[in-house]
């Protein structure tokens, strides 16, 4: 598939929905998941793997449990859609010092919350790989697939050369179909007082 | 509102403005993008051209119709169908159409309008590129089409007043922009200054395809009646617009984007407000707006509708036109903040309609104090997607008050007041409006009754320390963070918000499609039922080659534009 960028988020959007997400958690997973693309990473692949870990999950165990200086979850593993929403709201004074993270689910998944802690260059860095990004621009080191893992968040002034933005989306169809099938979740079944009254038809509109 | 110390006319309320019943009886104006669009082309001297026209006697074919602008160009690639009547359906739910249309980013080769023939005509079921920038599709109007066509073909005009009861030869079924259906994103388009207001890209699209239809039913009269044919009176061919059937797919729209609907609102306010600031009004201009008056009466008198909510606000808005008439007559409108004078005179004489016609009317003689505000009527704003966590509850609770007070005082629980619930079906993947106590479709409800969400917001966030970070109340209550996100939107958009409960048992659909489509420049709005609407778009426009400085912006108006 090649796919604009709107409907990468409109597709992770509704799919976050689907799995379980409230509706403003499913607009962070939307944005989220089009910032990396828009980054030329691999972002419904990423999204398609975490929604797949936590479906059926018990999402607030996920959650941090405090939001001081070290994030840990009740079930041992941090949701990044969850987590990341909390970077971005700025709930934490991150410092070179930095913010320290329990095992996160999909690390690569907070880069995009990360990047928004603007007026600064923010490093996120998990075992295998890290990651700077001033907002627009990312840089990344990866030694293998990111798996779950302990991340740190901190500010740095290393430079980050400037991305190519890209502007489509390439998942693979498998990916794409996980997150197809997740947006199936939003839809009611149609009933025939549905056909009929939902949509307000009724009168002929052929004339 | 009067500003004390300057005595400056500040915009009007949101909680005035935002209203529904005043959203859905919003008029075109001078910043509508029909106009924009057609006040720029024929500034920048835009060249038009039909490179293809490929159509045979049964009407089936293809056609590219070029836009030709400073720096760009941009072609409509036309698909014209054999479509049987019975599959003839304005729902988006159709399978087939009459025609079928891509809006071409430059100038498409034979591949690319080939590539396209594979897929524009199956609209929704196919695929486009970055290459398209919008999608759509038209079906004929079953009553005027044929009537057209015979008319031409046996050597004669068709009759005016059956084109007059129908005012379009095609209606638009949809539209489809911003990367829907893999369209290049709204962002390729962003920076270039000819799509900088909103939907320029789709306007445009409506514009050529007017002129595709109009050469179409031409060329089906030729095919029929051979020597006999005669061309389309070139006089009646101004009077059809391009229909649109519009429906509940479009109404989520100005909810789904509180900024941009803010961006609209506020810039026809402002408008309003500066020129009731003007003291003292020239002669040239009041002959203008006199003028126009004249003509608007004209054009009221030319909308039809069956719908019994639609006949009742038009008696109540021609009789308003009536009133206008009187109170213009006995006021000569030059001196003593003269718009001032009769924007409050109508505020307490005419109805919403009528006050909102009079107020867009108004603009028509200033066009140089008002048409730049069309330059920030996109959204350009994404960091304001981004909540600040580090705002307290107390701050919040206030913003929501601010933005939903008069919410907060509705019970709730009580069932007309969320008789109905936004969701989408299944089936088709449009955006349906149910009954939320008849059918099971609660647990599917999209986030499409703020003021309902906002009330319960505020009341979660009773028990918390006013002092206390509202991020740690996401944390715990995630189900509130749209409406966190809307409240703050709030706080630099006022007009991002409808001050009315869009679930309640008596909400009326079409007032929402109508505030879009009026900023669309729409006009002849015929509401087929609460919750789908048809209009019209370029009617008494010119086509693309007459298009001059003369004409481009005033032929909403009949009778001026000539």
């Amino acid at each position: 598939m090649n796919l604009s960028l709107n409907e990468v988020e409109v597709t992770a959007k509704k799919a976050a929905r689907g799995a379980g997400y409230s509706w403003g958690l499913a607009e962070e997973a939307g944005k989220a998941t089009r910032w990396l693309c828009a980054q030329g990473l691999d972002g419904c692949g990423i999204l398609a793997d975490l929604l797949s870990a936590t479906d059926g999950q018990d999402l607030s165990k996920m959650s941090p449990t405090a939001l001081d200086n070290e994030w840990t979850a009740a079930s041992g593993q941090l949701c990044p859609l969850i987590a990341g929403a909390s970077l971005s709201d700025h709930s934490a004074q991150i410092s070179q010092s930095g913010l320290n993270l329990g095992t996160v689910l999909s690390p690569l998944f907070l880069i995009p919350f990360a990047a928004r802690l603007n007026g600064q260059s923010i490093r996120v860095e998990w075992n295998g790989g890290s990651a700077v990004t001033d907002g627009g621009n990312l840089s990344l080191s990866l030694n293998g697939t990111p798996t779950a893992s302990v991340v740190t968040v901190h500010t740095t002034d290393q430079p980050v050369p400037v991305s190519v933005v890209h502007t489509r989306a390439e998942p693979s169809d498998q990916d794409w179909a996980t997150l197809i099938q997740l947006t199936g979740r939003t839809y009611a079944p149609a009933t025939e007082e549905s056909r009929l009254l939902g949509a307000g038809s009724g009168l002929s509109d052929a004339d | 509102m009067l500003d004390a110390q300057n005595n400056k006319i500040e915009r009007r309320e949101p909680a005035q403005v935002m209203r529904l019943s005043r959203l859905g009886s919003l008029h075109q104006c001078r910043l509508s993008f029909m106009r924009n669009l057609t006040r720029r082309m024929a500034r920048e001297g835009w060249q038009f051209s039909r490179p293809v026209f490929d159509i045979n006697d049964a009407g089936v074919g293809r056609a590219v119709y070029s836009a030709k602008g400073p720096d760009r160009t941009y072609s409509l690639v036309a698909f014209a169908h054999d479509l049987p009547a019975e599959l003839r359906s304005d729902r988006v739910i159709a399978e087939a159409w009459d025609a079928t249309f891509a809006l071409f980013d430059g100038v498409p080769t034979t591949e690319d309008v080939d590539r396209l023939s594979q897929n524009v005509p199956l609209q929704e079921a196919g695929r486009v590129s970055e290459k398209e920038l919008s999608l759509s599709r038209a079906n004929r109007s079953g009553r005027l089409w044929a009537h057209v066509v015979d008319s031409l073909a046996a050597g004669h005009q068709p009759d005016a007043d059956q084109i007059a009861q129908v005012g379009y030869l095609m209606r638009t079924t949809a539209v489809y922009g911003s990367g829907k259906f893999g369209a290049a994103d709204r962002e390729k388009l962003s920076d270039r200054p000819e799509m900088n207001a909103p939907f320029q890209a789709e306007m445009l699209s409506v514009f050529l395809t007017r002129a595709f239809v109009r050469d179409l039913v031409q060329h089906m009269a030729q095919a029929k009646g051979g020597d006999t044919a005669v061309p389309l009176d070139p006089v009646l061919a101004r009077d059809f617009g391009i229909g649109n059937s519009t429906g509940l797919g479009m109404a989520p729209f100005i909810v789904n984007h509180p900024i941009l609907f803010n961006n609209w609102i506020m810039a026809r306010e402002e408008a309003i407000a500066r020129v009731r600031n003007v003291e003292t009004a020239t002669p040239d201009a009041v002959t203008t707006f006199r003028n126009l008056l004249q003509c608007s009466e004209a054009s009221i008198h030319n909308w039809h509708s069956a719908h019994e909510i639609q006949i009742a606000k038009l008696a109540t808005l021609r009789k308003d036109l009536q009133t206008i008439s009187g109170f213009v007559a006995g006021d000569d409108l030059l001196n003593d903040h003269p718009w001032n004078r009769m924007h409050r005179w109508a505020a307490k004489t005419l109805s919403e309609d009528g006050q909102e016609l009079l107020a867009s009317l108004m603009l028509e003689p200033y066009g140089d104090l008002v048409d730049t505000l069309t330059q920030d009527m996109s959204d350009n704003a994404s960091d304001a997607f981004v909540i600040d966590g580090r705002q307290t509850i107390s701050q919040t609770r206030d913003q929501i008050e601010n933005s939903f007070g008069w919410a907060l005082g509705i019970d709730w629980a009580s069932r007309e007041n969320i008789a109905r619930a936004w969701y989408v079906s299944e089936e088709k993947l449009e955006p349906r409006l149910g009954e939320r106590f008849d059918e099971p479709i609660a647990e599917y409800e999209q986030p499409l009754a703020p003021a309902r969400d906002a009330a319960l917001a505020h009341a979660a966030m009773m028990d918390w320390d006013a002092g206390q970070p509202v991020a740690d109340f996401l944390l715990r209550n995630p189900e509130h963070r749209h409406t966190i996100r809307r409240a703050q939107i709030n706080a630099t958009a006022p007009y991002s918000e409808i001050h009315d409960n869009t679930i309640s048992a008596t909400v009326l659909p079409i007032d929402m499609l109508r505030a879009k489509l009026a900023f669309f420049g729409a006009t002849h709005f015929d509401p087929r039922s609460d919750r789908w609407v048809r209009i019209s778009m370029y009617s008494g426009a010119p086509y693309p080659e007459d298009l001059n400085q003369g004409n481009a912006d005033l032929w909403v108006y009949p009778e001026v534009s000539s």
